[in-house]
């Protein structure tokens, strides 16, 4: 029979092995170490068109990631797609006239929200709206768009 | 009440099993059973196997439950116990298992240990002299630190009997003490399980089939047969019996009431249809 | 007609053994709160359960990683797409592969083992034994390993997982040349903490607690004789594996929508 200090010890190193495992699967496998947000601010923004993008995507300025979607909902009264971030804390100091677009990521990559500095001396703080947005691209319509333009010009040819 | 009264009073019968029937499936293993056990003696079960001598003891130990019956033990009805009581009134009988059940993945001495630790809270030293002392009581003192796999077949019962003793129980219940075991180890349980009665006086149940190691050490004798019982007496009183059963079965008859042939039928018939297909 | 009661039997008998086993789980469960002050004997558990299939755990790991890495590599490199190597295993080791085969392994090496153990005390009437000594055999040996069950299966479904990972890396980068950095990056703004990580997780506790029940209560309901005990290991291996399976369908359903 196995001592019981022995067999303690193994079962310590059996649990803090299986416990670094679930670590390395958050931080080093999963995006939990890119996921965090510190002290955030609620920032809103109203889109026609969000395409596919899901909450917890990131949220970026210039390239780089300054928060996450943290809901999506319907606004009933304009047909709008209301989308609420989460900005880090670090970064109070965003002009409030601050336009958002959501960008893909590589050709069919995730969607993310990418956000361009303006030149107010107001910043963005907690409940704040950006006013300025641009949809998603949708792919779909923009072939219709194309295929449309390029009959029209074709037939404009014609005549 | 006063019936349970005086049954603790007479201080005669330590447990009391009265009309008791019990049956598995359609089959009935007790009929209607009826003895007692008195206090401070050895008293032997014994019968043929099969006969419900270890259904006797669990009903005892309220393993199981009759369908009716009594069965009082000292004073107290066990079938009716709810399970906090009824582990209680275990923590005061112990019991012998036939092949000892000591636990495999413990040594010798935290076998012994395993009831005190479980139900007491002893300081190490203390709870080290009680384990000792109860292994030097079976005179194994010296085998402490074996692992139950280690141990011959009548090691590992006396083993189990210190374990059994060791919350000081008013009675001990042997289930077939002596099956399996070769004459010397037979020798020691038997004397065993007589210096344990009339030391500490413990009231002893053995149940056996061996007629002639119980009767050597028993004060009264129950034999049992189909659920029921067909002797009883002293040791040899059950020798000295005119019934045909006590007599087949003291005497080791081989054909008798308890018949030698498995009822069948015909010999010639059950031949000769082997001929005519 | 005869094969019809006999079909009415079969369902009879097996709801009826469902409910034996729910009230069961319910006794060990309340029996289990008494071990918070002897927490010693669900270490020794976790010992027998955990760190004794940890090897097993640890080299399937490896090889499924390796195997996921050499498959995962030439499907995706036909799509060119061989850069997101290092999310197809980890994706594949997170949701599935890890809490499945975690829990496969976990039944033929750990549930065999708790079946026949559990099954040969009580034929050995060590349970009957503890029993007569006022002792409760849920109390004192059902309910310590059915927590041990519940507590190494996530934590070996985690290292099944990670050491799968690595092993995709070993052969993905070490091996076919896909870039270390891509490998990791793609991997981790693919895998998502919450949905991917996190349901892992749970797939494998749900998967221990139902593994580990049907163990120790196959043993603990075993004929108590050298054949009953081999066919409730049997059974151990057959239902659990079956129960993980079906789960597994029902919880990725739920889960992944």
């Amino acid at each position: 029979m196995i001592q019981r200090r022995q067999l303690e010890l193994w079962v310590g190193v059996f649990v803090a092995a299986g416990l670094l495992a679930l670590a390395m699967l958050a931080f080093r496998v999963g995006n939990l170490a890119a996921g965090g947000v510190n002290n955030p601010y609620m920032v809103q923004a109203e889109f026609n068109d969000i395409g596919g993008l899901k909450v917890r995507a990131p949220v970026t300025l210039a390239g780089v990631r300054i928060g996450r979607v943290s809901a999506i909902s319907l606004d009933p009264s304009d047909f709008e797609a209301k989308v609420t971030m989460e900005l880090d804390g670090r970064y109070k100091t965003i002009p409030s006239d601050s336009s958002a677009s959501i960008l893909t990521s590589g050709l069919l990559g995730e969607q993310y929200i990418g956000l361009d500095p303006g030149g107010s001396s107001h910043y963005l703080k907690n409940g704040s709206t950006i006013q300025v947005t641009q949809s998603a691209i949708v792919l779909e319509k923009v072939i219709s768009q194309f295929l449309f333009n390029f009959a029209s010009k074709s037939g404009s040819h014609s005549k | 009440m006063s019936d349970a009264k005086t049954e603790r009073g007479t201080g005669e019968a330590l447990v009391e099993i009265r009309n008791v029937h019990f049956a598995r499936g359609n089959r009935t293993i007790l009929d209607n059973l009826s003895l007692t056990v008195a206090r401070g003696k050895v008293t032997a079960i014994m019968g043929g196997s099969g006969c419900g001598k270890t259904t006797l003891l669990n009903l005892i130990g309220g393993r199981l439950r009759p369908e009716s019956g009594q069965v009082l033990v000292d004073g107290v009805s066990v079938p009716v116990l709810r399970t906090r009581d009824l582990f209680e009134l275990r923590k005061r009988m112990g019991m012998l298992f036939q092949n000892g059940a000591l636990l495999t993945d413990l040594d010798v001495f935290e076998n012994v240990a395993f009831p005190i630790r479980e139900h007491k809270r002893l300081p190490e030293p203390i709870l080290r002299n009680v384990v000792l002392m109860k292994l030097e009581t079976v005179g194994l003192r010296g085998a402490c630190n074996l692992m139950p796999a280690e141990l011959s077949g009548g090691m590992a019962r006396r083993v189990a009997l210190a374990r059994t003793i060791a919350l000081e129980p008013m009675m001990v219940m042997y289930d077939e003490p002596f099956t399996g075991l070769d004459p010397i180890s037979k020798g020691v349980i038997a004397k065993l399980i007589r210096e344990l009665n009339t030391s500490l006086g413990i009231t002893s149940i053995l149940v056996s089939h061996d007629v002639a190691d119980t009767c050597a050490i028993s004060d009264y004798a129950y034999l049992l047969g189909n659920g029921r019982v067909i002797g009883e007496g002293t040791p040899r009183e059950m020798q000295e019996s005119s019934v045909a059963e006590v007599r087949q079965f003291m005497g080791g008859l081989p054909d008798g009431p308890v018949p030698y042939r498995y009822p069948a039928p015909d010999y010639l018939d059950d031949l000769l249809q082997g001929v005519r297909t | 007609m005869n094969s019809l009661r006999r079909l009415g039997r079969i369902v009879i008998d097996s709801v009826e053994g469902l409910g034996r086993a729910s009230l069961f789980f319910l006794e060990v469960m309340s029996g289990s709160r008494k071990l918070f002050r002897r927490f010693e004997l669900v270490v020794q558990q976790v010992f027998a359960v955990g760190v004794l299939t940890l090897l097993i755990i640890l080299v399937s790991g490896l090889f499924v990683g390796m195997v996921l890495g050499l498959q995962g590599y030439n499907t995706l490199v036909k799509f060119g797409a061989a850069d997101s190597l290092g999310l197809l295993v980890a994706l594949s080791l997170v949701r599935e592969l890890g809490p499945v085969v975690t829990a496969l392994l976990f039944a033929g090496r750990a549930g065999s083992a708790l079946t026949a153990e559990i099954g040969l005390m009580k034929a050995t009437e060590q349970l009957a034994g503890m029993e007569m000594m006022a002792v409760n055999p849920i109390e004192r040996v059902i309910a310590p390993r059915l927590i041990a069950g519940i507590i190494a299966m996530p934590l070996l479904a985690a290292l099944f997982s990670a050491v799968g990972v690595l092993g995709g890396q070993l052969i993905g980068v070490g091996l076919l040349g896909v870039d270390s950095g891509v490998f990791w990056s793609q991997m981790q703004s693919g895998v998502s903490f919450h949905e991917d990580v996190l349901n892992g997780v749970i797939k494998s506790v749900v998967f221990g607690v139902v593994v580990t029940w049907i163990a120790v209560f196959q043993g603990y309901e075993s004929v108590p004789t050298s054949e009953g005990v081999s066919r409730a290991t049997n059974r151990t291996v057959v239902y659990s594996s079956l129960a993980v399976l079906a789960l597994d369908f029902v919880m990725t359903a739920l889960m992944f929508k």
